[in-house]
């Protein structure tokens, strides 16, 4: 099955790696990408939201048309781009009078917004439309005795009448993820907390990333997994810059779902970059025999 | 609220806010507070309450509300007050309303504006500098492509 996949900016600049172990694990489980030309910034949910909510409309709008002249549907790998393509891909879709205001001014690049497409997670296609079963089938070398502390971030989940993807307050989309790929993961207490980013102040996303990983620490997990670039900022180079602050370290290891699908599938660390994470993994993968 | 002083109830705010999209849904709050107890800017601080916004946004405390320091920036926009909320009010759409009329009004803090411009002028908001493309190709990936900032600025004058 093909889909149009949107690696937003974070994963293309900041983070090239993520998107290399999307590319790589998910073509190993049968999906196919089909890239798009001329995709911008998703446009982000925080700030650019708080800017100007019809231009955030419209700019989302002009990027699912894209997507639209080929007829696949968009995978996102971020949960900020899920927050912001999903909602108005669906928002545009029930509300005729917000679309009209969205065409007329995508009119004026001769683009239309249709609403003939849905965008989704790509864990929620891999779920979904291939099943654990094919996740399974491409593991190699099973993630024994790894304990992955589960971070789901917000907008994989919420709004749940948006995403569709999973009980927001009892997803188990992530663990079941998890032990395809013979991982075990842990469901902590703070497990479903948000990363904190969206907030202006320090303190507030200071306290939920310490507490956070101090409740990893807690649960003697070996790592955190998670789907979301921002999130992952947060806790690998934020949990540094956190401990600098603290005069503390975590020393919690931060990994990306699909470099954990990388390895099990027998992939090395470099080729799904975790040697380049400010926090190092590299004791980690001595356990899973790498 | 919290604090002694008197305010002056203006109940034209909520004209203004419904101009905002999605901003009328703040007529429908009528202070459950179900969105209060699982917000996490809640849990983790002892000034953010969205019933209390929703409140002072229905009695059109304009100027708590309309200001960079304003404690609607502290949102984390995690959604889960809009899954609490039995009037599908979603706060923090509200809120997102209420940052779009800082905007408008010259009262958002810079952060806002210098984070967002890049959208504007290059298309994307993170940088793309020599190291970008280097560590793509390391990772076997194309180079990063031109982006069409000359599309965005002519859907984006609409306002």
């Amino acid at each position: 099955m093909k889909y149009i996949p949107f690696f937003g900016c974070m994963m293309t600049t900041k983070y090239p790696w993520f998107e290399a172990s999307v590319r790589k694990t998910v073509a190993r489980v049968g999906m196919e990408l089909v890239d798009v030309d001329g995709f911008t910034c998703c446009p982000d949910p925080i700030y650019f939201q708080a800017r100007n909510k019809m231009d955030w409309y419209t700019v989302a709008a002009r990027n699912l048309t894209l997507a639209e002249d080929l007829g696949h549907d968009i995978i996102t790998t971020c949960s900020g781009c899920t927050a912001t393509l999903s909602e108005v891909n669906l928002a545009l879709k029930e509300d005729n009078d917000l679309k009209d205001q969205v065409n007329s001014r995508l009119k004026k690049i001769g683009r239309e917004f249709k609403g003939s497409i849905n965008v989704w997670h790509a864990v929620k296609v891999l779920r979904d439309d291939f099943g654990m079963d094919r996740i399974e089938a491409t593991v190699k070398r099973p993630l024994e005795g790894l304990k992955v502390a589960v971070h789901y971030g917000c907008h994989l989940l919420k709004p749940s009448r948006v995403m569709r993807v999973d009980d927001p307050d009892h997803p188990t989309i992530l663990e079941n993820m998890l032990r395809a790929i013979g991982a075990t993961p842990i469901h902590h207490e703070k497990t479903l907390l948000c990363c904190g980013r969206a907030c202006m102040s320090e303190d507030i996303p200071n306290q939920m990333v310490a507490d956070i990983l101090d409740n990893i620490k807690s649960h003697q997990a070996d790592c955190m997994g998670l789907i979301c670039p921002t999130c992952f900022d947060e806790f690998d180079v934020g949990q540094i810059i956190l401990g600098r602050k603290l005069k503390r370290s975590f020393d919690v290891p931060v990994i990306y779902y699909f470099q954990l699908l990388g390895l099990a599938q027998g992939m090395d660390m470099k080729e799904v970059g975790l040697h380049m994470h400010k926090v190092k993994v590299d004791h980690l993968l001595d356990m899973v025999a790498v | 609220m919290h604090t002694q002083e008197k305010h002056k109830i203006d109940f034209s705010f909520r004209e203004k806010l419904n101009g905002i999209a999605e901003g009328y849904r703040h007529n429908f709050c009528y202070q459950c507070g179900a969105c209060v107890a699982d917000c996490p800017a809640g849990m983790y601080s002892d000034h953010f309450n969205p019933r209390l916004i929703l409140l002072k946004a229905l009695l059109g405390f304009e100027d708590e509300l309309i200001r960079p320091d304003s404690e609607i920036w502290d949102c984390t926009n995690c959604y889960t007050c809009a899954e609490r909320c039995p009037q599908d009010v979603r706060p923090v759409d509200v809120i997102i309303a209420l940052k779009n009329l800082c905007v408008r009004t010259g009262n958002a803090p810079e952060l806002i504006l210098k984070t967002s411009d890049p959208v504007l002028t290059s298309g994307i908001t993170t940088k793309i500098t020599s190291v970008v493309d280097r560590r793509r190709q390391e990772m076997g990936l194309a180079p990063v492509g031109t982006y069409p900032v000359d599309e965005l600025k002519k859907i984006t004058e609409g306002d």
